[in-house]
């Protein structure tokens, strides 16, 4: 054991060299008397366009640079939506059909080369009739119009005129109206109680018209926002760095929060000119251990503890000693996700044969995959929906998440393919790190049990996305994380008419689920509404267009010279509220 | 061909072998590889360490025991049968990848130094340019479009890694055209072809042969490192590359046993391959004859 020991120890040193050697080289030292507050993005960054921000790590920077109608409160739970660039929450007509938005006066976009003498000008209503244009607009191939469609008054006329040449920006559109630089006026078709939360969401975000116009296709690598941070460099595939937006309309620090947050400190920046800090710099750390051993160096401040590292660092949910005489953090967080494999419904095969999705369900070992990559932080998910969302019932039956082979082979039997007889090989499809790789190895050896052959495709995070976008992917892993705190946020990923390249990457369409999902749209939160979901959870458990994995808890560590951080998935936007403590990170960082 | 070599080189290489089968790490060395190709002929053949891909997912990350020699890996499988089935994939990589890059190489270097000329300056212009393009960048560059897999791997170690073994073969033949044998040869009639395969080559063969051997090697390091980098075989497949791609991860649990196992799998491999092929180039070498 003890030869175990020194062998191990001596090989971590000799990897852990190896990888400070190269991370060294790409993320310089930050000194401890920069106010900078450090994080990783744990995919390659695809650009910083709103109208593409379909996935966490574009959102996670997007959601500095700019900044929609409104904003989750920080600290409240439940979640609660609070104006931002308006400047009050709407007021609605008696139909719910009309909503009248105010927003704030004196909004500057960022300053920029695009605007006369490089000042940003004014936000005006106008901006966001653009902007949602720009989101609908067929040329601009958007996986986001899902927010719009089908749901504001002559939207989707404007765009189908638009595919054929027919329309132009300069088109009034009946649902979307400027009165007057302050008032935004929208008109749905039908009553939309998803639209305060979609308003919420990056996609709606405004942008200028000028910087798109200079910068055409480039745009995406150009942000000019209105909020509080603006980008100063972006080094492909290495890093971004944020700097202050010197013309940031401010904010305060919440000085109200949840029962508890005054105890954990949350409240002492109660009412306190935001943001923080200077500087935000997100490294984009692929693998699980150069983000991990950055972390414990003190060059990241926050991080999810990799699976690799779990149980020398957390038993019984409580920190080791030897973290917390670090000063080291921990937060857990139920997080409001859904991890599954999907399949492409066009594909001839798959897409086709139910019971051969039935076989690879029921050969599916959850619990293992729990355990072995998640160290059992999650639960077994048996629908799209997970825990604290409307909808999610613990005692929701899937008869297909048992792990039985015997059943899984009888059901490859009835599929036409006894023991994979017949089946050609299969590709599926996953992103490029160590982790990725192994997950997809675990489901190879799953569907290995049944005689299914899969040949993995590993590939960067932009081009996994291409894939599903372009329907050219067979199988494939993946997450969902909510955009906002409603069940149907997860039910629209498998809506008929969000197929790709929208969301529902798994073209996968049912007339009676679409009826279904319509109705329930018009529905406010209520217990007729949790009915629908239900019925609409029954039939995908029948048809399996997924199989769903697991929703994760997340275990997020930081270090002791962050102050204010409070987690939510939902919440995207959380740098400007973070103070870094220099003093405290002078005295912590010598222990490290 | 093997007739004319034969003929031409009978002294040169009985001299070699008898001068190899007197040094003892040589022998020691050849034995070596002899052990490595005939386990991976056997693992190819499923006769032994057939456990490499059976899951044991209660048995996950087990230290070495005397039922798994070198533990177990993510997924409970015998790591040891998973290295020895490594070495299938290495010696593949290994002969295809330097023998198609020996192939290239010596066609090409053939040609240039024989024609000389316009010939010679395309080829040299050609293998110029390849080579300023760091090797390992070109290689992941081309796994990155080809997309992983034995047989890109093969591919990518071939097209890329050939302009050592040119350039050899092309100072070789421009040191050779000129000798009387070869003009002998011209005299009597014979074609360039024959000039270039039957006269010129065989007195090559020795060089190609180190060539290969050196390139032997370092196709299986870049398997080890494309595989590593995720470049390398398709995910599934055993390689010592993926184990310590694995081992990466594994060492902050304390999991050593996998990185052990492919290293000192690849270890002896690499040691025993770069031993042998200093013993025959000192045997080949015309300068040491004597001594």
């Amino acid at each position: 054991m003890n030869l175990n020991r020194t062998f191990s120890r001596l090989a971590i040193v000799f990897v852990a060299l190896s990888f400070l050697g190269i991370t060294l080289g790409c993320t310089k030292k930050n000194s401890a008397k920069e106010n900078v507050l450090n994080n990783a993005i744990t995919a390659n960054l695809k650009g910083m366009d709103p109208i593409y921000a379909n996935d966490a790590y574009s959102n996670q920077v997007i959601s500095n640079i700019y900044e929609p109608l409104f904003e989750y409160h920080y600290l409240k739970r439940p979640l609660e939506l609070q104006p931002l660039v308006a400047s009050a929450m709407p007021t609605a007509s008696k139909d719910g059909l009309t909503h009248t938005i105010k927003i704030k006066k004196g909004i500057k976009f960022q300053d920029d080369e695009a605007f006369p003498e490089g000042k940003g000008r004014d936000l005006t209503a106008k901006d966001f009739i653009y902007s949602w244009k720009r989101l609908a607009d067929p040329a601009n191939q958007s996986d986001g119009f899902w927010i719009f469609d089908g749901k504001i008054k002559g939207l989707n006329e404007w765009r189908e005129k638009m595919g054929k040449g027919e329309a132009s920006y300069e088109d009034e559109i009946e649902g979307l109206q400027a009165p007057d630089d302050e008032t935004l006026v929208i008109k749905l078709t039908k009553p939309y109680f998803q639209l305060y939360y979609v308003l919420a969401m990056n996609y709606s975000a405004p942008v200028p018209k000028e910087a798109v116009d200079k910068y055409g296709k480039e745009f995406i690598n150009h942000p000019v926002g209105t909020g509080p941070f603006k980008l100063d460099s972006w080094t492909r595939n290495s890093k971004v760095v944020l700097v202050k937006n010197p013309t940031w309309h401010g904010g305060k620090y919440p000085s109200e929060g949840e029962e508890g947050d005054d105890a954990r400190g949350l409240l002492k920046d109660a009412g306190k000119d935001l943001p923080f800090v200077d500087k935000v710099v997100y490294s984009e750390i692929i693998e699980d251990q150069p983000r991990w051993l950055n972390f414990m160096k003190g060059k990241l401040d926050i991080v999810i503890i990799p699976k690799d590292n779990f149980d020398t660092s957390v038993s019984g949910d409580k920190l080791s000693k030897d973290l917390t005489d670090k000063g080291l953090k921990l937060e857990i967080n139920e997080e409001p996700d859904v991890t599954y494999m999907a399949f492409n419904m066009l594909d001839p095969i798959l897409g086709k044969n139910l019971e051969l999705r039935r076989a690879i369900s029921l050969a599916t070992d959850t619990n293992t995959l729990l355990e072995r990559f998640y160290n059992g932080r999650g639960v077994n998910a048996l629908s799209p929906i997970p825990p604290g969302i409307d909808g999610y019932d613990k005692d929701f039956k899937n008869p297909y998440k048992e792990f039985n082979i015997e059943k899984a082979k009888e059901h490859l039997k009835k599929a036409g393919y006894p023991d994979g007889k017949g089946l050609p090989e299969f590709e599926y499809s996953t992103t490029n790190s160590t982790t990725a790789r192994q997950m997809a190895e675990y489901t190879q050896q799953n569907l290995a049990a049944l005689g299914i052959k899969i040949r993995i495709a590993a590939t960067s995070w932009p081009q996994f996305t291409d894939k599903l976008r372009e329907k050219k992917a067979q199988m494939w892993g993946i997450a969902w994380s909510a955009d906002y705190p409603d069940a149907e946020n997860f039910l629209q990923l498998l809506y008929g008419k969000n197929v790709s390249p929208g969301p529902n990457s798994a073209n996968y369409v049912n007339k009676k689920f679409d009826e279904l999902y319509e109705k329930a749209l018009k529905l406010p939160p209520s217990p007729e509404r949790t009915v629908i979901y239900k019925q609409m959870k029954e039939i995908f458990v029948q048809d399996l267009p997924w199989i769903p994995n697991i929703h994760r808890k997340a275990y997020v560590l930081y270090h002791g010279w962050i102050e204010n951080y409070k987690r939510h998935a939902i919440i995207n936007g959380e740098a400007k509220y973070i103070r870094v403590n220099l003093n405290q990170k002078a005295k912590l960082a010598e222990k490290l | 061909m093997t007739s004319a070599q034969n003929t031409q080189g009978r002294s040169l290489w009985a001299d070699a072998i008898r001068k190899i089968k007197k040094n003892r790490i040589a022998v020691v060395s050849f034995w070596i590889i002899i052990a490595y190709i005939g386990l991976a002929a056997l693992c190819a053949m499923d006769l032994v360490f057939t456990s490499y891909s059976l899951v044991d997912n209660t048995i996950p990350y087990q230290a070495p025991s005397s039922a798994h020699w070198f533990g177990t890996d993510l997924f409970g499988r015998d790591v040891l049968a998973r290295a020895a089935h490594g070495t299938v994939t290495s010696l593949i990589v290994g002969f295809v990848g330097a023998g198609l890059s020996v192939l290239i190489g010596t066609l090409l270097g053939a040609l240039a130094g024989y024609f000389g000329g316009l010939v010679d300056e395309l080829i040299t212009w050609f293998y110029s340019t390849l080579d300023n393009i760091p090797y390992i960048l070109l290689l992941v560059a081309f796994s990155f479009v080809s997309g992983p897999g034995l047989k890109t791997l093969c591919l990518a170690i071939g097209l890329t890694s050939w302009v050592g073994h040119c350039r050899l073969v092309r100072s070789e033949f421009i040191k050779q055209r000129g000798q009387e044998y070869v003009q002998g040869a011209f005299s009597m009639g014979a074609s360039h072809a024959r000039r270039i395969f039957v006269h010129i080559l065989p007195n090559t063969l020795h060089l190609i042969l180190i060539s290969f051997s050196l390139g032997f090697v370092s196709a299986i390091k870049s398997e080890v490192i494309l595989s590593y980098l995720g470049l390398g075989v398709e995910p599934g497949t055993p390689s010592w590359g993926m184990m310590i791609s694995d081992a990466k991860l594994e060492l902050s649990r304390g999991v050593w046993w996998g990185l052990a196992a492919a290293t000192v799998f690849m270890f002896f491999l690499v040691l025993a391959f770069t031993l042998f092929n200093d013993a025959v180039r000192d045997a080949t070498d015309p300068k040491l004859r004597d001594k």
